[in-house]
């Protein structure tokens, strides 16, 4: 191989790299929230909403994660401006993201829901809990505990591959820039080698973090690898 | 007027009937016990009085008021006024011991946290497991989970409680904290639903016994009658077989 790398046009441009990490960061972590939150609702639902609600929701779960993520994000874009509806690429990717997640999430809390034991369901009604009380107090806590490496498998699959997705409608995320950027001085192999390493760099981070969480949060004794 | 009626009640679980019209009354500060074989359906009742298993003919009465089951709100006051104490201690597994005894009186009945975890250390105490209140349930014996579960129905301040075979998984020594806690709650005026297969026990601290078979009252009495001198045969050939054994 005669290629000859030449990092210093990298790190002549690395504050641009940084701070495309930082956006890919933030929008993980806010398309995952956001979407804990849809998935929480729609497995509530799944569980104990009347039958038309639970069609409602089984029927956009299947929409959702039967289409590319890639194709939600380009009809946001390309598509909703035909009917007046005109966002910018970044709120295209993170609602795109946002909505993924959520649908993901759902059939991934569900899973929680069903194992939480009806014993204790009982009991709290019982003792007068409202079924929202027994959500929070009850299935959440059991959910946290129980499905927590599924959970943080997940926030790595959104933070490394869904938000990467962006590059494509022009969102200056951390592919995104790298693309930008190798396109001026065509050091490709340079840039994504980086890039590669940043994406390792914060998965760790994430990883760690999402751990020490489960462990201060919830008692999961997990594993940081 | 007793302070809880059970009038004619029917129930099913789906399409199986399994309470055939259940009749007994408790009065106020009274102790009174459901014996009777397996599966003859003392807990359905447990279950029916508060609300978990549906009522489909007769009537439920405390302080002869009928509850109306079909009404959440007449639901609530119910179990505002009854605590149940289950067969199998139903601890929520992700709360330390403390936390279970405390969560409903803080979140449901909107009670001060400080003074809610005071006078839940005071009830821990009292079943004995006041050394345990950071515990969690998975790191707890069978009896031990029981006596939590049975401080926690006291912390919500019920005017009767229901226990349904709270001492079967005690040791010996064990059930007779139970039993004093139990003493002492009655002379304090609490009216209690007793179910157990402990006849020394149900003898020596209820003041009514109900027996029940195949969905069905059979027999109810004062315990001397019923254990020294019962009328049916399914009775004599239960208690016969229980009390040797
Ligand atoms: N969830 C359920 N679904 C269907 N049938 C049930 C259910 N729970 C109880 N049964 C049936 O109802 C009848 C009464 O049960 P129940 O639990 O009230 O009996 P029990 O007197 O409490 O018995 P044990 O002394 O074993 O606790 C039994 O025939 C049982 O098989
Ligand atoms: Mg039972």
């Amino acid at each position: 191989m005669n290629y000859s790398f030449q990092f210093n046009v990298v790190w002549r441009n690395f504050d641009a790299l940084l701070e495309g990490a930082w956006l890919t960061l933030q929008l993980g972590v806010f398309a995952f929230s956001a979407g804990c939150l849809i998935g929480l609702v729609g497995a509530a639902c799944l569980s104990f909403a009347p039958r038309p609600v639970r069609w409602l929701v089984m029927g956009f779960v299947v929409f959702i994660t039967n289409t590319p993520a890639l194709i939600q994000i380009y009809f946001l874009y390309f598509g909703l401006p035909e009917f007046g509806i005109r966002w910018s690429n970044e709120a295209c990717v993170l609602i795109g993201l946002t909505l993924n997640a959520g649908a993901y999430l759902t059939m991934i809390l569900r899973a929680g829901f069903l194992s939480v034991r009806s014993t204790e369901m009982e009991a709290g009604e019982t003792m007068g809990m409202s079924l929202p009380q027994r959500i929070r107090y009850i299935v959440v806590p059991h959910i946290a505990k129980s499905i927590y490496p599924a959970l943080a498998n997940f926030f790595i699959v959104i933070l490394v591959m869904g938000t990467s997705v962006g590059a494509v409608i022009g969102v200056d995320e951390l592919t995104g820039q790298a693309i930008n950027l190798s396109t001026v001085n065509y050091r490709w192999l340079e840039y994504f080698t980086i890039v590669a390493l940043m994406y390792v760099v914060l998965t760790f981070i994430a990883s760690i973090g999402l751990a020490l969480l489960g462990r201060w949060a919830f008692r999961v004794k997990a594993r940081i690898f | 007027m007793p302070h809880l009626a059970v009038n004619d009640i029917h129930a099913k679980y789906g399409k199986l009937e399994v309470l055939h019209g259940i009749d007994f009354d408790v009065d106020r500060g009274e102790v009174v016990s459901l014996v009777g074989p397996s599966g003859s359906g003392k807990s359905t009742v447990l279950r029916a009085l508060v609300g978990l298993t549906p009522v489909t003919s007769g009537s439920i009465e405390v302080d002869g008021t009928r509850i109306d089951y079909s009404a959440p709100r007449a639901v609530r006051a119910a179990r505002d006024r009854m605590a149940i104490v289950f067969q199998q201690y139903n601890l929520f597994q992700n709360m330390n011991v403390l936390r279970n005894v405390t969560l409903a009186p803080t979140k449901v009945k909107g009670r001060n946290r400080k003074e809610v975890e005071a006078e839940g250390m005071e009830l821990l105490k009292l079943v004995g497991m006041d050394h345990k209140a950071k515990a969690f349930p998975d790191e707890l014996s069978g009896g031990q989970q029981q006596r939590v579960a049975i401080a926690r129905a006291l912390a919500l301040r019920p005017e009767i409680l229901l226990l349904d075979e709270v001492t079967s998984a005690l040791d010996p020594e064990l059930v007779n904290e139970v039993l004093d806690a139990i003493r002492r709650l009655a002379s304090e005026g609490m009216t209690m639903l007793i179910v157990s297969h402990e006849m020394s026990f149900v003898r020596e601290v209820s003041s009514k016994v109900v027996f029940m078979d195949n969905g069905q009252v059979v027999e109810a009495g004062d315990p001397s009658a019923i254990f020294d001198g019962p009328k049916s045969d399914r009775a004599r050939d239960f208690f016969g077989k229980v009390l040797r054994g």
